[in-house]
């Protein structure tokens, strides 16, 4: 039988509310009727995962509605491949530096999110280390503030 | 009051303190509109400048800074469905959607005169009755502030009618967020894992950006991306919007003038939280709640007119008690030390014509900012001709940018991307945004309120005994209900109707 949504989303909610209860059952000062203390705010969140998890869980459940599919496979590789650039941006920048990593990224990205676009790989390399070239300009000289140099050249 | 008029036109005509007003205003709308930076982050740049200042140039350059970014913050919003800062949040709802099926001229014009009308105003009201209102501010105590934050909280949970157990899903997931780092009065260390950088808790840059920002982006590329909308800019006309359409929504903008100054001058609650209490307000309010999302202008009018109403009312509170209204207002007071203004209520005593110097600068700015805007504004559109592979990766770029220079770490970004994952499984969970957004913001306010007003009187049941409590904690709970009333009410009236 296959899952829907709702009841996958509910599931996750109660596991997340099991998991935040049990790690607030850590903190050293108890909840107690004269004083909440600092338990009572993550507290409040578990209760509310549970409660709201079962919710949508039997509402998921007894809800004869189609769901309507929110990514086709294709998309999900698009979103999955994008997250790993964007990572290895980050990942990027902490060794060579914010201007290495950013124009090859936004060349990646925007050769990426052009597929099906007219476009010249000459207007994306311009358009990548321009874009680049204003952003540190302005953090950088304008407003006084640092970017990552990288631990190779930082 | 009056008295001090001289004063204040000798200070505004002053050549240099004009050029002072124009240059800070359009740096503040430039920070305001690029998601991630935003007026607070350009008065706490550019305020070293003004230690070498007079108090009066000083004043403007700074209450200018504020407005601009304040003002210009619905350009992204509507522009890019991203945000300029907190406060407009709430304009992306109807802003975007308008923008993309070819109005964005007319979205924008409703941002710009409603801001002005919200700002105008509100300084009015702040330089005619400051001194009486922060009287009833004064009466107020944690738990009034406490029940307060929980009214805005459930509040908001009508915006995800039909979806109580997901609003109330968002919104946990909102505490969860704000219970991590050290906790107020008891400094308890939660969900920190040994992190040094989760200590001092979220960033609102981190999450905000991450959320409602990249993972839309991610989130849309994933679906592909539609044609490019046409921007209709022929048919503005004037400032795109009629008088008429002014008059029309006179009951909405009166209604969210009054939340945007309510809130603004409740210390601690700006234009982040009146934004979405006044669009949830008007969306309660009207006949057609289902436009509401979809590109409706009362929207756009509820929340511009309720952020910048915001900032007169945050200025109660910090001229006549020295207590901030938000996080800029903080800043200011704390610039304003340097030049020898103590904001409190022995101010308007000692340098009154200083603080209505402040209350005039507003109103200033605010016809600046108007005119600024409506030159502008066939050009703004022309943003939206950027074709989404240019735009979008800039923006990517921009947003984990403005994560790193949030506190110069790397480790801001990876937060960045955890939270544009957190984004992407919430929306296939259907989750809403917004009720997270405002929990997270007004958590630590809602929980130290609460730890305070159990230390003062160590029961629950003060919220209850204490009149105005009382009434926002009813009105609170009747709200985390209203879905169940509402169907029973609907349910009543299907029965009724065959008979």
């Amino acid at each position: 039988m296959k899952l829907k949504r709702d009841q996958l989303t509910g599931a996750a909610l109660v596991i997340l509310g099991i998991v935040v209860f049990l790690m607030t059952t850590t903190f050293s000062i108890p909840i107690t009727a004269a004083y909440p203390g600092p338990r009572m705010l993550p507290t409040i969140a578990a209760f509310g995962f549970v409660v709201c998890g079962l919710g949508i869980f039997a509402e998921g459940t007894m809800s004869k509605k189609e769901e309507k599919v929110f990514l086709v496979k294709e998309g999900w590789v698009r979103v999955l491949l994008t997250l790993a650039v964007i990572a290895a941006y980050i990942a990027g920048m902490t060794v060579v530096g914010y201007l290495i990593a950013t124009p090859v990224i936004l060349y990646v990205l925007t050769t990426m999110f052009a597929k099906g676009s007219q476009t010249s790989v000459k207007g994306r390399v311009i358009f990548s280390v321009a874009v680049a070239a204003i952003i540190y300009v302005i953090y950088v000289y304008a407003f006084g503030l640092t970017l990552p140099g990288g631990m190779l050249f930082g | 009051m009056f008295e001090y008029i001289p004063y204040i036109m000798s200070q505004i005509v002053q050549p240099f303190n004009l050029v002072l007003l124009f240059a800070a205003t359009v740096i503040g709308l430039v920070f305001g509109a690029i998601p991630g930076l935003s007026g607070t982050l350009a008065v706490m740049l550019f305020m070293p400048l003004t230690y070498s200042m007079q108090a009066g140039p000083a004043v403007i350059f700074l209450i200018a800074l504020w407005v601009g970014g304040c003002s210009g913050s619905f350009i992204g919003s509507v522009l890019l469905g991203i945000p300029g800062s907190a406060s407009s949040v709430a304009t992306c709802w109807d802003g975007y959607p308008m923008a993309q099926s070819g109005k964005a001229g007319k979205a924008l014009a409703i941002g710009m005169v409603a801001s002005f009308l919200g700002t105008f105003f509100s300084a009015l009201f702040a330089a005619l009755l400051s001194q009486k209102i922060a009287d009833v501010a004064f009466a107020m105590g944690p738990w009034e502030y406490f029940s307060l934050c929980f009214v805005a909280i459930t509040m908001v949970l009508a915006i995800s009618k039909g979806n109580m157990f997901k609003g109330l899903a968002s919104a946990a997931i909102g505490l969860l967020f704000a219970s991590v780092g050290f906790s107020p009065i008891d400094a308890e260390a939660r969900f920190v894992f040994d992190n040094m950088y989760l200590m001092s808790g979220l960033g609102m840059t981190v999450v905000l950006i991450g959320i409602f920002g990249v993972a839309r982006i991610v989130e849309e590329y994933g679906k592909g991306f539609g044609a490019l909308p046409d921007v209709d800019t022929k048919s503005i006309k004037g400032l795109g919007i009629t008088i008429a359409e002014i008059v029309a929504q006179g009951v909405n903008i009166i209604r969210s003038f009054l939340i945007g100054l309510g809130i603004g001058f409740l210390p601690g609650m700006g234009a982040g939280l009146s934004n979405l209490v006044a669009y949830s307000s008007a969306k309660n309010a009207s006949k057609t709640p289902e436009q509401f999302g979809h590109g409706c202008p009362d929207g756009i009018w509820a929340s511009e007119v309720s952020n910048n109403a915001a900032i007169g009312g945050s200025m109660i509170p910090m001229a006549a008690l020295g207590i901030p209204g938000d996080s800029t207002t903080a800043l200011l007071i704390g610039a304003l030390t340097i030049h020898g203004l103590e904001m409190g209520p022995m101010v308007f005593k000692n340098s009154g014509n200083v603080v209505y110097l402040m209350f005039a600068t507003v109103m200033v700015c605010a016809l600046v900012v108007l005119v600024l805007q409506a030159l502008g504004m066939r050009v703004f559109p022309l943003i939206l001709k950027v074709p989404y592979h240019y735009m979008y990766p800039a923006l990517i770029i921009i947003s984990f940018v403005s994560a790193y220079v949030d506190s110069s770490s790397l480790y801001k970004c990876g937060m960045m991307l955890v939270f544009v994952i957190i984004g992407i499984l919430m929306s296939y969970g259907g989750l809403p945004t917004a009720p997270l957004i405002l929990a997270f913001i007004l958590g630590p306010t809602l929980e130290s309120n609460m730890l305070k007003s159990f230390q003062y009187s160590g029961t629950a049941a003060t919220f209850f005994t204490r009149p105005i409590s009382c009434v926002f904690m009813v009105v609170g709970i009747a709200c985390v209900f209203s879905p169940v009333i509402r169907m029973v009410l609907e349910k009543a009236k299907g029965k009724k109707a065959p008979a």
